[in-house]
């Protein structure tokens, strides 16, 4: 036994100060209202047997004192909070409501909900806490907070589209320092659990689920959408790939719809590589956003349908100004997505003496080298950070493409990259980089000037494929802004995607779909024993009965003093 | 604390006039009256034929019965009864119990006083008027006449709060004034510390019939209905002054009924054993009311 709110020393203090402070009340001489009567003739035969309370007096109601120190003492002890517990149930719980799209099916999630708001009302509170685990893990309960409050902070959550984050909240509490020595995992929902990660939780943690769910029936959906250069080696178009997964007592994969912003693309589009693998050839790289829905039904909807933003590829139309260098414009020429242009130039590249026409246009210029300190220096016009615009612009530009160290040593002097931030983008280059030092004989080159071009013209880059709670993958193309989060590419981190649904990027909206095998598969994950959580006789519950015994008791004073027993 | 009712409220004409009909008749009164209306053992020149008696020298010549003489040939004299006065005495309780509370009990006892002597003086019974708390005050001798009402009514407005009750040392000293024998009204809320049975020991020894007029309230029977007699209180006695502390509860107030109830009883035992009249007046309601239960065929006998 032991108490939430007072130590069990405060405990049987305040009960001591309380016999104490009422026997002092029955002894207290009490303050007297006067009433004037016409005679005490008649009262003082009831005063001679009822006399008052009178300090240091006799104590002449000891059954009646202890009544009231009964309800008194029942009152503090629901005050303490008791709190009775075994080893099992003396454990730290973690209560973790998965709302991943693994409960999405059915009423699955409801008898989570419900299951976990039954097992509360028997759980001590300062030795529990919920976790809400969709698309990311949230503290819904902390320890010590009433479970009332659960009810207001669930009415507005409901599973997302995304797999579970269960094994990520599992290997925090794996970390040294962070879970209690004795602590208990309850799941309530189907969020399956990695055996490898379950082997690598420490020997005090122990993974329970609270509900023993029925298995999963049948489901099909997709499990994978994505696109890549297409194939036909046409550079404005892509190929999209859909990858088709399922239960194995699903039924066979059935109609398949693709259709580009709202328009459905002829049947003979999609091209059935495999049983669960299809294809769209050479999409056109615009910018629309593809759906794909798989005409079944099952008792998962969320796999059914994914939406994938298509990359954006155009013509960047370059104007050539001065001397140059015939490597330049070879350069140019060898790469279809540039086209040299005099009249509505997106960039100008110009060497040493070339005319400085169209000066509004952001300008590849190849300087000499006494004119600038360093061999590439980069103006740039982004929000970011001079330390995330230079990472992200020397992987943009291809920079770590080139042999940097051989350039350096034919130079004879470093060869770096310089940021600065200007109202205009550019990028100006040492001249002797050409000629001199080997530049345009190197592979990578073509390279820096088709990366360099789209750089200056501001085309985003794109990704593959982008899916709920998975990172974002590395992006294709030149951009110095590709991810939606640049604090955490700052970070260095991963930046994993939430649920199904859009995010922003530097390309603007794009669609993130659910794809999930494990999703899909019904995945069951590890075998987890069942929970008891909530069947014990906890806090809560004693405190209920305490306050119920003293209410009885205050009933049976009531009835003593209405029948004359008790003054 | 409420007021005696001034004498404009007292000698209320309509009230005066609301007890014509009621009348006060002896069983038979005392020798030695003035002529009056009640049935008297006194023979003389009535109205009323008594009976025969001989002739002594000095009888009256008019009261000889000659058609006896003719037959008998011996002399009988006619006698009559002779009515008298009932001596009516008021004694009215005006210790300062009578003075408590709102409405006050000597409002009640002063309108219970005024109607006896105006039936009695309406009737030419005598009626004296006196009052007690710790002693006995003569306020009016006995005396008829109606005029005398108006006097009545005075000296009753007149009256003001007095001590505490001694209804047992007040009927001993009028027993010593040695009065008449009549009907001695004692207004009253009997709350004599001595207690009821000294109280009835005290009646019992008086000479006069009497007729005992109990002033009383609901709060004397349920003291709940008073709205300051809850939880720990301490009762003061208006009259002594003496503190009772106490708690009330369902014990107490048992106690305090039974008592009470004890009290009542030993007064109407007292009334039932020595033919008494007693008559509760509950100074809440109306007087007038209460009389009509009293003199409930229109006369009242003692």
């Amino acid at each position: 036994m032991s108490f939430a709110n007072l130590p069990l020393l405060g405990v049987l203090a305040g009960i001591l100060g309380i016999a104490t402070l009422l026997f002092l009340l029955q002894l207290l001489r009490i303050r007297h209202v006067e009433v004037a009567v016409p005679t005490t003739l008649f009262w003082r035969a009831a005063a001679r047997e009822a006399p008052v309370r009178v300090l240091r007096g006799v104590f002449r109601h000891p059954l009646a004192y202890l009544l009231v120190l009964a309800i008194c003492s029942l009152l503090w002890l629901a005050f303490a909070g008791p709190e009775a517990h075994d080893d099992r149930s003396s454990a730290y719980r973690v209560l973790f409501l998965d709302g991943s799209a693994h409960s999405a099916g059915g009423d699955d999630f409801e008898r989570a909900v419900d299951k976990l708001t039954g097992d509360l009302a028997g759980m001590p509170e300062g030795r529990r806490e919920v976790i809400w685990g969709g698309a990311r893990n949230i503290k819904l309960l902390k320890a010590g907070e009433d479970r009332l409050l659960l009810d207001r902070r669930l009415a507005s959550l409901a599973p997302e589209a995304a797999p579970s984050a269960m094994d990520d909240q599992l290997r925090l509490l794996s970390l040294p320092g962070i879970a209690p020595e004795s602590l208990e995992f309850v799941v309530y929902g189907r969020a399956p659990a990695d055996p490898a990660t379950l082997e690598s939780l420490p020997a005090g943690i122990r993974v329970s689920r609270a509900i023993d769910y029925p298995e999963s029936g049948p489901n099909r959906g997709i499990a994978a959408l994505g696109v890549n250069p297409a194939a036909s080696g046409r550079w404005d178009r892509v190929d999209l790939l859909v990858r088709i997964a399922g239960t194995p007592d699903a039924e066979p994969v059935g109609t398949v719809t693709v259709q580009v912003d709202g328009q459905p693309l002829g049947d003979d589009r999609l091209q059935r590589l495999a049983d669960d693998l299809a294809t769209v050839r050479d999409l056109p790289a615009d910018g629309r956003t593809v759906e794909v829905r798989l005409e079944t039904v099952d008792g998962l909807a969320v796999d059914d349908v994914a939406r994938l933003t298509l990359p954006t590829r155009r013509v960047v139309p370059v104007a050539l100004a001065g001397d140059l260098d015939p490597a330049i414009r070879h350069a140019i020429e060898a790469d279809p997505g540039l086209e040299v242009a005099t009249e509505d130039a997106s960039i100008i590249i110009r060497q040493r003496g070339g005319t400085p026409v169209l000066d509004d246009l952001p300008t590849l210029v190849f300087a000499p080298a006494a004119n600038q300190e360093t061999a590439f220096e980069i103006a740039y016009t982004g929000d970011e950070s001079a330390e995330i615009a230079l990472r992200a612009s020397v992987a943009a530009l291809g920079l770590d493409q080139i042999d940097a160290a051989g350039l350096a040593a034919e130079a004879g002097r470093p060869v770096g990259v310089q940021l600065r931030h200007a109202e205009l983008p550019s990028i100006s280059v040492w001249e002797e980089l050409l000629v001199h030092y080997n530049f345009t004989g190197s592979r990578s080159f073509p390279l820096f000037v088709s990366r360099a071009a789209r750089w200056l013209a501001g085309e985003a880059a794109w990704h593959p494929y982008l899916a709920a709670g998975r990172p974002l993958p590395s992006p294709s193309g030149s951009s110095l802004g590709t991810v939606a989060d640049p604090t955490l590419d700052a970070l260095g981190t991963e930046y994993v995607l939430g649920a199904a649904g859009t995010i922003v990027s530097s390309r603007g909206d794009e669609a993130v779909p659910l794809l999930s095998d494990a999703v899909t598969e019904r995945n069951p994950g590890a075998s987890l024993a069942m929970s008891q959580a909530g069947g014990g006789f906890a806090g809560t519950g004693i405190v209920t009965w305490l306050i119920l015994a003293a209410l009885l008791l205050l009933g049976a004073e009531w009835y003593l003093y209405q029948r004359g027993l008790m003054p | 604390m409420a007021s005696a009712p001034t004498l404009a409220e007292l000698f209320d004409p309509d009230f005066l006039a609301a007890l014509q009909p009621f009348s006060l008749h002896a069983r038979r009164v005392a020798r030695d009256g003035r002529p009056a209306e009640q049935t008297s053992r006194d023979r003389g020149f009535g109205l009323e034929f008594a009976d025969f008696k001989s002739y002594v020298p000095g009888d009256d010549l008019r009261a000889i019965d000659w058609n006896i003489y003719r037959r008998l040939g011996r002399l009988f004299v006619r006698v009559f009864e002779e009515r008298r006065d009932l001596p009516v005495y008021l004694l009215v309780d005006r210790s300062s119990s009578m003075y408590l509370e709102d409405p006050p009990r000597i409002s009640a006892g002063l309108r219970v006083a005024l109607a006896m002597a105006s039936i009695a003086l309406g009737q030419h019974d005598s009626v004296g008027l006196f009052s007690f708390s710790g002693v006995l005050n003569i306020d009016a001798r006995a005396a008829a006449g109606k005029h005398r009402l108006v006097t009545f009514a005075e000296r009753l407005a007149a009256f003001d709060e007095r001590d505490q009750t001694d209804l047992t040392g007040t009927l001993g000293e009028l027993a010593g004034h040695r009065l008449r024998r009549g009907l001695l009204v004692v207004i009253s809320d009997f709350f004599d510390p001595a207690g009821a049975d000294e109280i009835a020991q005290a009646l019992a020894l008086t000479r006069h019939r009497l007729l005992l007029v109990q002033l009383v309230k609901k709060t004397d029977a349920d003291p709940t209905r008073h709205a300051d007699l809850h939880g720990d209180i301490r009762l003061l006695d208006c009259e002594s002054g003496d503190a009772v502390d106490l708690t009330i509860t369902p014990a107490t107030l048992a106690r305090y009924r039974e008592s009470y109830r004890g009290f009542n009883d030993r007064l109407t035992r007292f009334a039932t054993d020595y033919d008494a009249g007693l008559v509760r007046i509950d100074a809440d309601e109306d007087v007038l009311d209460q009389l009509g239960g009293l003199f409930e065929t229109g006369s009242l006998v003692v």
